[in-house]
């Protein structure tokens, strides 16, 4: 870590014991001002994007665009190939048989939008990341296991009074953390 | 163990079906007894492993025969030119079928009994599709030239025909393989940083810390994961018909009485799924035992399996019945023969091992107590297998060895080579699976986890999922 650098950020880190408290204490929070919020959680929980304000995903648009995208260039790929560059004269069928080409067409549709989906759903999730300051506090570890966090970014002047806010609305736990954000 | 397995009461009524989650337990102990086959491997792994070892080196020496020698070592020639090569490319494909079936279509149908055994399933389907694709490999016969499937800028100038079903099948196992590889991986993402963060040990957590990617469970990253991983099982269903779907027109779109046929499509997926329930319950059996997992993997998943097998079994008997009757109506001599040629020709013995294996014997499980029982379901999973791989057998075979002209007739027998490289790709199959189950969960802990939130959540009454919410009751929730 580099010392007194601009970009070092304070992330305060408070553990619940299930969604529920964790979505009523992240709606304080917000209320309070502070906008920077995320909740850390084992598994998907209903309420969690409305609690943080968070907008829909754009993956189903990256989908779409990737399986057009193989279906297109599979056409153009059999078609170049066995229309224009190479001819197959197959019992004197038509060399570019569109009904023929279907199942590739199909299968590179497929295979482009899961692509897409996977590289685009990494990148969203700001992966791969292998190190991150949550990562510095040991308690954060059962939020992989059962325990719902709740991190708010902000000042290290802010810590005090939210690590206090946070302990009223119910967190078994409230710990601070510093890093690259 | 410490927690105590509580067993199953039979339910009052006849119409509710038993629990999906044993039991009462929180997040904590689902996350530790779901991982502790992975920190605490049973005795018997080790055995099994070396068993499995030994098997794989069957394979190796069956490919290396089959390499130094070439395809003469195997029992193939004109005019059985298709033999064990297709044959256990057809049964191994159809066997991870059930796999992407479980992981994607039954949780686009809500079906909540998938949750603990879809894991499991999925590693089958990627272990499957992986033996499957040797075949072809090694059945090109210089498969150092395999790479001249794909189109590839040659210097020749040449590229593959797109009209033909061998040149679709190549781009719909690889797009298979891959698109299964990447879901099973998204879904195992959240389960490697539960172990990465309940691994004792600084080597283990790094080495699954890097293949968690640096997941933290962020809300903002569930967000795009779960609409993720629902557009991948929507992309996986019509993905694994098409692909079976691909593989029946290598034989359909050919002229071959017993091939030619349009029943093949549908038949063959049909099959598949059958058979690939069968594997996954003759897997599931035993590990549901050997790796403590009869908690989340209760009786009422395994005999939903059965009546899965059933009703495609069902369907599988439709085929074949079709299939008779239209070469008997289509009345083409060469199609009728090749029927009755099956049934009492020189391969009549393995066509009716097939009948009994794949049509009699799934008859059982309309009764109870062949469902609920553990040993007469797994024997029947495996003759099931056996009747599947009997099935593609006297497809190809049969329909091979007397064709139009009697001149050309013989008779297939299928050489050491070929025993080998098929029960050496059993053995590579279950050595693949075994180091699966040793060093990943084999239960999706993250689903189970959420399954158990939402049993809690939604429950008619507080402590009711302790012994299962009844499936009616599930579904007029959602």
């Amino acid at each position: 870590m580099s010392q007194g650098a601009p970009l070092r950020r304070t992330f305060v880190l408070a553990e619940f014991a299930g969604p529920e408290p964790l979505f009523a204490a992240a709606r304080k929070v917000r209320a309070a001002g502070h906008t920077e919020l995320d909740a850390h959680m084992p598994y998907p929980v209903h309420g969690a994007d409305e609690a943080l304000g968070l907008k829909r995903s754009p993956v189903p648009i990256i989908a779409l665009v990737g399986g057009l995208a193989g279906v297109v260039s599979a056409y153009l790929m059999a078609w170049w190939m066995n229309a224009v560059d190479f001819r197959i004269n197959v019992a004197g069928r038509p060399f570019d048989a569109l009904p023929a080409f279907v199942p590739i067409m199909f299968e590179l549709g497929v295979l482009f939008a899961s692509l897409a989906i996977f590289v685009s759903a990494i990148f969203l999730f700001g992966l791969p990341r292998v190190h991150h300051p949550v990562f510095e506090l040991d308690e954060f570890r059962s939020a992989s296991v059962d325990k719902f966090w709740l991190s708010v970014r902000t000042t290290p002047d802010a810590v005090a009074p939210l690590r206090e806010e946070l302990e009223r609305a119910g967190a078994s736990y409230v710990g601070s953390v510093e890093g690259e954000p | 163990m410490s927690v105590e397995i509580r067993t199953l009461a039979p339910p009052v009524d006849p119409l509710e079906p038993g629990p999906l989650i044993l039991g009462a337990p929180d997040d904590g102990e689902l996350n530790r007894e779901l991982l502790e086959h992975v920190y605490h491997p049973r005795r018997g792994w080790a055995l099994l492993f070396l068993v499995a070892a030994g098997g794989t080196g069957l394979l190796v020496l069956g490919i290396t025969v089959t390499l130094l020698v070439g395809i003469g070592a195997w029992g193939n020639n004109i005019p059985v030119a298709w033999a064990f090569g297709i044959i256990n490319f057809v049964w191994w494909i159809g066997i991870g079928h059930a796999g992407t079936l479980i992981s994607a279509i039954l949780l686009l149908f809500q079906q909540k009994w998938r949750t603990s055994i879809n894991r499991f399933a999925e590693a089958m389907t990627l272990f499957a599709v992986m033996q499957a694709g040797l075949f072809p490999l090694i059945h090109v016969g210089r498969p150092w030239f395999a790479y001249w499937l794909f189109p590839y800028p040659a210097t020749l100038g040449v590229w593959p025909n797109f009209k033909s079903p061998l040149i679709w099948d190549v781009f719909a196992v690889s797009t298979y393989f891959t698109v299964s590889l990447l879901f099973w991986y998204l879904g195992l993402i959240p389960d490697l940083a539960a172990l990465r963060d309940t691994a004792r040990g600084v080597w283990r957590r790094r080495v699954y810390g890097v293949f968690a990617l640096g997941w933290r469970g962020s809300a903002r990253a569930w967000r795009h994961y779960r609409i993720a991983y629902l557009l991948l099982a929507g992309l996986a269903t019509p993905l694994v018909l098409s692909v079976h779907t691909i593989v029946s027109f290598d034989f359909a779109v050919a002229q071959l009485p017993g091939w030619h046929t349009t029943i093949f499509p549908p038949y063959f997926v049909a099959g598949a799924v059958f058979s690939g329930f069968a594997m996954v319950l003759t897997l599931i059996i035993p590990a549901r035992k050997l790796l403590g997992l009869e908690r989340v993997i209760t009786l009422r998943h395994v005999e939903t399996m059965t009546k899965v097998l059933l009703a495609t079994g069902l369907m599988v008997a439709y085929g074949y019945l079709v299939e008779h009757f239209i070469a008997w109506y289509s009345g083409n001599p060469y199609e009728q023969y090749v029927f009755i040629n099956r049934a009492t020709g020189p391969y009549a013995p393995v066509y009716w091992l097939m009948i009994f294996c794949n049509v009699v014997l799934p008859q059982i499980f309309w009764f109870k107590q062949a469902r609920t029982s553990l040993v007469v379901i797994w024997v029947a999973s495996v003759l099931i297998n056996v009747g599947m791989w009997c099935e593609r057998f006297i497809i190809i075979v049969t329909s091979l060895h007397r064709d139009f002209l009697p001149s050309s007739w013989s008779i297939y027998k299928p050489t050491w080579v070929d025993w080998s490289i098929l029960f050496g790709t059993i053995g590579f199959f279950s050595f693949l699976f075994l180091l699966f189950v040793r060093f990943l969960p084999a239960v999706a802990i993250t689903e189970v986890k959420e399954l158990r939130h939402e049993l809690a959540a939604h429950g008619p009454a507080a402590g009711h999922d302790a012994v299962g919410v009844p499936l009616a009751e599930e579904e007029s929730q959602s």
